[in-house]
């Protein structure tokens, strides 16, 4: 046990020097190290996945679907499955409504559910308020009522208050929904009704419910993105972190993905 | 992380379609080239940078063009393009608001001030190739403004009080003289109309050309022309259009902007106008990353600015400045005129208390907390709040205290007073005003459709109406509908909007009586009352004065009589200065307030470039 606990603070050690180096720099060939190293997705898998959100554009540029359909769900690693997901939602742009509908609602990984669905959107924005509720709470997959519930928000983005949405992040007729007021919270968090780095930081780490954590991890990941924090000191957060706050997780993850593309 | 793959997803298809670059174009950068001081100190452009050619730029309009004719165009669907297309001999500058040089290099103003000398660039060509001379600039005033066969709002802005036109004379190739009868203080204001080319459209002028029918200037230059017909000095021209999905302009291979460095202006390859069903799209567009540039809405603040930061995009919003132009409500007093009927509605029109009645029911509070997220001041006056002759200052150009203003408070007991005083009362208890004969008092209500605050604005009025039984029924109709409406005087009460200035005069062809936009009320014209010639008195008053003191004065006793005795547009409210663009976009921090809803704000599209 001492000795394996030994090896794994080393390789810990060299792994945190290596995403400091590729942080700094983030060239693609640096980003394919990180996302290709199983030792960094053994590890830190979140900074896997961070780098493999930046590689989204090469990947779509480089590989054909079929490629980026096998690489999400037999990637090697949370960078390659992140790289190849976002960049399969790049690939289906092309998708017309039926086939992406079909894909967002089907019996298939879901992966592949989510990367229809962005595009999707680009339809489901001409349907009405009242509709994208109802599919935000009865559409067939957790991806397409997420997806409705987003575009809901957005059409009814005139009536939104900070205090209606709190209300609504706790309570609402779906996760989905609720998940998405959190999401919209949040940029209210960061203008009408501004909240300190340290109120967010404390929402997202023990907000009563998924969509107030979400309203407080997405306006720290804004924050922690303009704050002075570097690439090293973020990838020693999302190891600090750990599972045992998701929400908290993700705002410094996205934060780091960030500074890897910057 | 699905956002930002679709951020990415959006510069892949920006990369891909770059276009190539134009060929032809100036052989040397011409002697008379205007240079623009970028990122120079103690410029006006010192906060901006040198940038580099190539790339295309996306933005989003709800609004096909009408036409591409900037000199018959009432509304900003068609000038947001010819914007582009074409210069006038000075213009305004975007930093500093002062008037400057453009086709004209300089120019001289006489002792008498009657008299202005304008010298014309030279070397310059149109996008065709062919010599811009003062042969354009004598034809684009005395064959199309002045010539009475041309539909032109411009001749109102031109004319002087003792009803004449500046005279405007070629001396030689490029000298040009303007001649006033008597002093007109806005003149370079108003004489920064774009110049169109005489080579081009001198065929459609009947009075050049005997051999086309009166009045085909006015249907020249329609979406039907071949767009390689259209011919400009702009930084960009038209190279395709397709109804409902966007227009494509191309940079001018003659234009004759250069950056210090020697760079010739515009920096992008192509200006892309993507039309798109509302602002919900566009929005979602933005967010996607398929757009660089977008108008926004306070609603859209909260939203834009939790990507701020992972999209890598600056969102504006400075609630102390608010936009240019003015938003109202306009109750057509001339409705049924022509065809003889809706003479109940045209009389409770022509009411100045029912104007008054609907001014209180203007909940402007309401509209700036829910429909602006309290980015909105309340509006009155028909110049806009930016301008140093707005009323709601105590001099010219001092602050804003609103001292003066005109208040219609929101009030549905008074509104409800002034209903019941002129008879406009619930006769049958069915809940619903009515006439004197007994029938319904029942009115229409329109705007653009896709404009969502403007839907607000009419959800409303139209709500505070029921609620002391008057029923307006709101019906969202398409743009250039709206504009049609308005013009044909066949609109019932429309919500839209004006763009604006800090030269009034620059409204006179909406606010003097025989005005081309007077849309209220087109009969003023010939039979104008009372307060309509006090208006008309003022704003020749106004111009016919060099002293900006004198003209505040003038101006102020204007917008009161307008807002408080005309009432001929109800006005709302004006956003503040909200505005949203990609990182990627280069010199974006020039944008400023202006109300053009083109989606690229103030953002001067000549110095913008891709990073």
């Amino acid at each position: 046990m001492k000795r394996t606990g030994i090896l794994v603070l080393a390789l810990v050690s060299c792994a945190l020097v290596l995403f400091f180096v590729a942080g700094m720099g983030s060239s693609v060939a640096e980003l394919e190290d990180i996302v290709g190293n199983e030792i960094i997705n053994r590890i830190a898998p979140n900074i896997s996945a961070a780098a493999g959100m930046k590689l989204a554009s090469e990947y779509a540029g480089s590989k054909t679907q079929e490629e980026l359909e096998t690489l999400v769900i037999s990637g090697a690693t949370a960078g390659i499955r992140t790289a190849a997901r976002m960049a399969l939602s790049i690939t289906y742009a092309q998708k017309t409504v039926i086939e992406l509908t079909a894909l967002a609602t089907g019996d298939i990984d879901p992966a592949f559910r989510e990367a229809a669905s962005a595009p999707l959107q680009n339809f489901l924005i001409e349907m009405s308020a009242d509709d994208l509720k109802t599919m935000a709470v009865s559409g067939a997959t957790h991806e397409i009522r997420l997806a409705a519930a987003d575009l809901y928000y957005l059409k009814t983005r005139g009536d939104l208050t900070a205090e209606k949405l709190e209300m609504e992040a706790v309570l609402n007729d779906s996760a989905e929904l609720a998940y998405m007021a959190g999401v919209y919270l949040s940029g209210f968090y960061l203008s009408f009704n501004p909240k300190t780095m340290e109120e967010l930081e404390e929402l997202a780490r023990n907000g009563e419910t998924e969509g107030m954590r979400m309203a407080g991890a997405t306006a720290l990941t804004s924050m922690l993105i303009q704050s002075d924090l570097t690439a090293g000191d973020l990838e020693l957060a999302v190891q600090a972190i750990g599972d045992a706050y998701p929400e908290l997780l993700q705002a410094y993850t996205d934060a780091l993905a960030h500074r890897y593309g910057s | 992380m699905k956002k930002v793959a679709l951020i990415l997803m959006a510069m892949l298809f920006v990369l891909s379609a770059s276009a190539v670059l134009m060929a032809q174009g100036y052989d040397a950068q011409p002697a008379d080239a205007k240079i623009i001081p970028l990122g120079e100190k103690g410029t006006a452009y010192e906060n901006q940078e040198p940038g580099v050619q190539g790339g295309t730029m996306y933005v989003a309009t709800i609004s096909d063009p009408k036409k591409w004719n900037s000199v018959t165009a009432h509304e900003t669907s068609t000038t947001q393009y010819t914007n582009m297309m074409l210069r006038g001999l000075v213009d305004i500058n975007p930093v500093t608001g002062a008037i400057e040089a453009e086709l004209a290099k300089s120019w001289d103003i006489s002792v008498s001030n009657l008299v202005i000398t304008f010298h014309l660039r030279q070397g310059l060509k149109w996008s065709d190739g062919e010599p811009f001379t003062a042969d354009d600039v004598v034809f684009t005033f005395n064959d199309l403004i002045y010539n009475e066969d041309v539909e032109t709002d411009t001749r109102d802005i031109l004319l002087l009080p003792d009803d004449t036109y500046p005279v405007v004379e070629k001396v030689d190739d490029y000298t040009v003289k303007v001649t006033m009868s008597m002093i007109f203080r806005p003149i370079l204001n108003s004489i920064g109309t774009p110049i169109l080319p005489k080579h081009a459209v001198a065929q459609y002028v009947h009075k050049l050309n005997p051999d086309v029918p009166v009045g085909t200037f006015n249907s020249s230059w329609g979406l039907d022309t071949d767009p390689a017909e259209l011919v400009g000095m702009g930084p960009f021209m038209v190279e395709s259009y397709a109804p409902d999905q966007h227009v494509t302009m191309v940079r001018n291979p003659y234009y004759y902007h250069y950056d210090a460095e020697g760079t010739q202006l515009p920096y992008l390859d192509k200006y892309v106008l993507l039309t798109v069903a509302s602002q919900d799209v566009s929005l979602l567009k933005f967010r996607n990353g398929e757009l660089d540039a977008l108008g926004i809405r306070a609603t859209d603040v909260p939203i834009l600015k939790r990507e701020e930061a992972v999209k890598n995009i600056t969102v504006l919003v400075d609630p102390d400045v608010a936009n240019y132009g003015t938003s109202w409500i306009s109750l057509n007093q001339d409705i049924g005129l022509a065809e003889g009927t809706h003479e109940n509605l045209r009389t409770l029109y022509r009411t100045r208390d029912f104007r008054a009645a609907i001014s209180h029911l203007v909940d402007k509070q309401a509209m700036i907390d829910t429909l602006y997220n309290g980015l909105a001041v309340p509006q009155w006056s028909p110049v806009s709040y930016l301008s140093p002759f707005y009323a709601g200052r105590d001099y010219y150009g001092g602050p804003v205290t609103e001292t003066d203003a005109v208040v219609f408070e929101y009030s549905l007991d008074k509104a409800a007073e002034l209903l019941d005083g002129i008879g406009i009362i619930d006769r049958d208890g069915d809940g619903w005003r009515d006439y004197e004969d007994g029938t319904r008092v029942e009115i229409e209500i329109n705007t653009n459709a896709g404009n969502t605050v403007r839907e607000g604005v009419c959800l409303i009025v139209s709500d505070r109406a029921s609620k002391i039984g008057l029923k307006l029924n709101f019906v969202p109709v398409d743009f250039n509908t709206l504009v049609n409406k308005l013009f044909a005087a066949t609109g019932d009460m429309i919500v839209l909007g004006l763009t604006g200035g800090n030269e009034p005069n620059s409204g006179s062809n909406v606010y003097n009586s025989c005005g081309g936009l007077h849309c209220w009320r087109y009969s003023a014209c010939d039979e104008p009352n009372e307060i309509e010639k006090r208006i008309d008195d003022l704003l020749d008053a106004a111009v016919a004065t060099l002293d900006n003191d004198e003209a505040f004065e003038i101006y102020k006793e204007y917008q009161i009589t307008l807002a408080n005795d005309d009432l001929g547009l109800v006005y709302t409210v004006n956003s503040a200065f909200t505005y949203a663009y990609s990182n990627r976009v280069g010199n974006a921090n020039i944008s400023g307030p202006t109300a053009t809803p083109s989606g690229t704000n103030g953002l001067t599209m000549d110095l913008a470039f891709l990073k």
